[in-house]
């Protein structure tokens, strides 16, 4: 370094040290003295120099001499070598830049002095460093209820190790991080995926990890579940799936361990496959005879009592959710249309519906229904009228058990076919027999035997969806119906009728949680 | 091109540069595990870097560079610590009390530091243009020999007009008490100054030959007052946005690392 030395015209006399933290007190007015304060503000000032004692040869007693920067003063120092002209003491004044010192200290204590008080009271070291709101699951009454139930701490203790403790606890926890607080190769490596200390937290409720698939590798919850993002929990994103299911390696791995080998997915309109129904060519197994395209287009069929025509609608009407359509029922949706009048002159006698015993046993007991209606409608001639009817069914039917087997086995319509049940308002009725709509087969002993009809009432069993989110489409956009005449058409879109829609071009959310769901029925009932 | 220039382009293009490719990196790792952590890292490193820069300069005797140069790297780094610091929040706000007194700890230094910026490429040159340079330590000594000229003046054994010695006992002797119109220094004001000399100005009228003479040199002496008030006032701003920037830098890395603490701590390896 090299050492500057000052100018000739450097006004020793004056000198300003703003770099210290005190300034004479007596500088204001122009007369600061020359050695100024010390470093703690204390007044040096004694007087205007420091005389010395000159000793010439020979002499014992020597002289004072005057030493004052500036030149000697006149009188010259006292006899017993003090300075003859002392300076008045003063009180010495910061300078600024011992303010700013002091409130640097001032903002440091207060800063170490709020974080230790609010660290070291629980209730409010747990508010202060909550990064974020905690979601309505893991937070109020019931948590803190199961919490208890589990042996948890309360508040941030109940999912992390270091909310047990204060401060100390603190900074033990974060020197004992893994991967370590200095350990930037393993941060920058780690993948968000890998289990953490956190999850055995997590486990404490949520015992048994519950994988979608048994090959699927643990993961660590909060890799899907961020917390402290607000009252609801942030949705499963695209990149969590896609952890596995966009990684050709792990789904290989997948299928080697007896899943079905699917290739990867990355986004629902681009790779995702096929609907397994499409791909598999599966047939509805239900045995009901129904054609879509008849109902919804022939011209035989006639308009509903309201004078509508017959819709989706009609008989597909959504459950208490709106999310499903609930099973369409014979008594609400078919017979409408679908009379069952056996005798065409009795419009008062129907035969019952759901049992094929039920309706055996009523053919068997004609006699008493027909006496049973006589007694209200014809009471003077019960016998009469029971015999007349009887007598018109074997005329048109033959035997009472040829009766009973056109009732279960035929499929040919009889009577007028332009009325059909009550439509007409004429009350002619058109039963063509079970076996128009049923599979009806012939048991071991001669009993008839219908097949109960089954109704799937979800297909996509790895999907969810909510018929109340698609209110704005026309039924017919995604299912084919007026197009369908075999009841094992399964009337579903394929993947590209869906993607139209969910697709960044279509504009509706396309993400994996949008339709799936990652844990196994039993976790999420828990 | 003069060598500010030079250094301005410099340290302009390497900003440029430094922003660009945090952002081409924001954009290319940013869904990276711990991210965060490393963002973090990067901000802290970046903070550290300019904190010591007023360490180094109450070590002038060590070899560590020209403070100069420090100056250029702590000027151009606090800005792309900035933009660090919004990369780590993501682009959003902070959520929860100790993460917003932290934010608002990060904007208070970083906005006293741009202040300063801004106050130290303006102010000297409107200082430059006001008289000749004026020592800050040296300004109540300068005030004082103005204040007592003017006593001399207005109230001292030659003075013998009633008016002069009343006006200064009025008005004058409260402008030359004690620095004045700091704030119409600031934004370039003269108002106040101006009225002053206006009255007296109007003094003039009520005034002999001899003391006409007297209050043309009490004018001189008002307006050397104003000068020395302006540098005072400016040159206090030139220290005193320092108030806030050197106090909070210190309290903004408390937090820091109480933050880097409670996140490891808490996190224990998980994101």
């Amino acid at each position: 370094m090299s050492e500057r030395l000052p100018a000739p015209d450097f006004d020793a006399q004056n000198y300003a040290r703003p770099n210290q933290n005190w300034i004479c007190g007596h500088a204001c007015d122009g007369n600061a003295c020359r050695p100024g304060p010390d470093a703690k503000g204390r007044c040096c000032a004694t007087a205007e120099c420091k005389p010395v004692l000159e000793l010439k040869p020979g002499e014992t007693k020597g002289r004072w001499k005057c030493t004052r920067t500036g030149g000697a003063c006149e009188a010259g120092p006292l006899p017993d070598g003090s300075c003859c002209r002392p300076i008045a003491k003063c009180s010495p004044v910061p300078t600024l830049r011992w303010w700013r010192g002091r409130l640097t200290l001032a903002v440091i204590a207060a800063s170490c002095a709020v974080l230790l008080v609010v660290l070291g009271n629980p209730p409010w070291r747990n508010n202060f460093i909550s990064p974020g709101e905690i979601s309505q699951p893991h937070s109020g009454e019931a948590f803190t209820a199961l919490a208890a139930t589990n042996q948890l701490n309360q508040g941030c203790g109940a999912c992390h190790v270091a909310g047990n403790t204060g401060p100390r606890g603190m900074v033990h926890a974060a020197l004992h991080a893994d991967p370590g607080i200095l350990d930037l190769k393993k941060l920058a490596m780690a993948h968000a995926a890998t289990p953490t200390a956190i999850d055995e937290s997590c486990l404490k409720c949520h015992a048994g990890r519950n994988m979608h698939q048994p090959s699927a590798p643990p993961v660590s919850c909060s890799f899907c579940h961020m917390e402290h993002q607000g009252r609801m929990m942030a949705a499963t994103t695209d990149a969590n799936c896609n952890f596995c299911h966009g990684d050709a390696t792990k789904m290989a791995v997948a299928a080697g361990a007896g899943n079905v080998s699917e290739p990867p997915i990355h986004h629902f309109a681009e790779d995702h496959p096929q609907f397994r129904f499409i791909t598999e060519k599966l047939r509805d197994p239900d045995t009901l005879k129904f054609n879509h395209q008849l109902h919804l287009t022939g011209a035989t069929i006639p308009n509903l009592p309201g004078g509508q025509k017959l819709d989706c609608a009609f008989c597909h009407q959504p459950d208490a959710a709106g999310a499903f359509m609930k099973p369409v029922a014979f008594e609400k949706n078919c017979r409408v249309c679908h009379s069952l009048q056996f005798d065409p002159e009795t419009p008062q006698l129907m035969l019952p519906h759901g049992n094929a015993d039920f309706v055996s046993a009523y053919l068997r007991s004609l006699p008493k229904q027909y006496a049973t209606l006589a007694a209200k409608e014809n009471p003077a001639d019960v016998n009469g009228f029971v015999t007349a009817k009887l007598a018109g069914l074997r005329t048109q039917f033959g035997s009472g058990e040829d009766l009973e087997r056109r009732i279960f086995f035929s499929t040919a319509t009889f009577g007028p076919e332009a009325q059909v049940g009550e439509l007409s308002g004429a009350t002619r009725a058109l039963f063509p027999g079970c076996a128009y709509c049923h599979e009806v087969k012939a048991a071991a002993g001669g009993s008839p035997q219908i097949t109960k009809p089954v109704q799937t009432e979800h297909w996509l069993a790895q999907a969810k969806f909510n018929h109340a989110k698609h209110l704005n489409i026309n039924c017919a956009q995604c299912h084919d119906a007026v197009h369908s005449k075999d009841t094992a058409d399964i009337l579903l879109p394929a993947q590209e009728s869906c993607a139209t829609c969910h697709s960044p071009r279509g504009g509706v959310a396309d993400t994996c949680a949008e339709c799936h769901t990652y844990h196994k029925p039993p976790l999420l009932a828990r | 091109m003069t060598r500010f220039h030079r250094q301005l382009c410099a340290g302009l293009i390497a900003l440029i540069i430094a922003t660009a490719g945090a952002l081409w990196l924001n954009a290319k790792y940013s869904a990276l595990a711990n991210y965060a952590y490393l963002t973090g890292w990067a901000l802290l490193a970046g903070m550290f870097v300019l904190t010591i820069y007023n360490v180094r300069k109450k070590l002038p005797f060590l070899p560590l560079g020209k403070s100069e140069t420090w100056l250029q790297i702590h000027i151009y780094l606090g800005f792309f610590t900035t933009l660090l610091f919004l990369i780590h929040l993501k682009f959003g706000l902070p959520h929860g009390w100790f993460e917003i007194v932290l934010a608002w700890l990060f904007v208070l230094v970083s906005g006293s530091g741009m202040v300063g910026l801004f106050f130290s490429r303006v102010l000297p040159r409107r200082l430059a243009t006001r008289g000749g340079e004026v020592i800050f330590e040296k300004i109540p000594a300068l005030r004082h020999g103005v204040k007592t000229a003017a006593e001399e003046l207005a109230l001292g054994k030659d003075a013998k007009s009633p008016v002069i010695a009343e006006f200064y006992a009025k008005r004058l002797a409260v402008f030359f008490s004690g620095p004045k119109n700091f704030w119409h220094h600031l934004v370039e004001s003269r108002r106040a100054a101006g009225a002053l000399l206006a009255e007296l100005e109007d003094l003039r009228r009520f005034a002999t030959e001899a003391d006409r003479e007297k209050i043309g040199k009490l004018e001189a002496l008002v307006r050397q007052k104003d000068g020395l008030d302006y540098h005072r006032a400016l040159q206090l701003a030139l220290k005193l946005w320092l108030f806030v920037h050197i106090p909070l830098t210190y309290g903004l890395m408390i937090f820091t690392i109480l933050h880097v603490v409670m996140v490891f701590g808490f996190s224990g390896g998980a994101r």
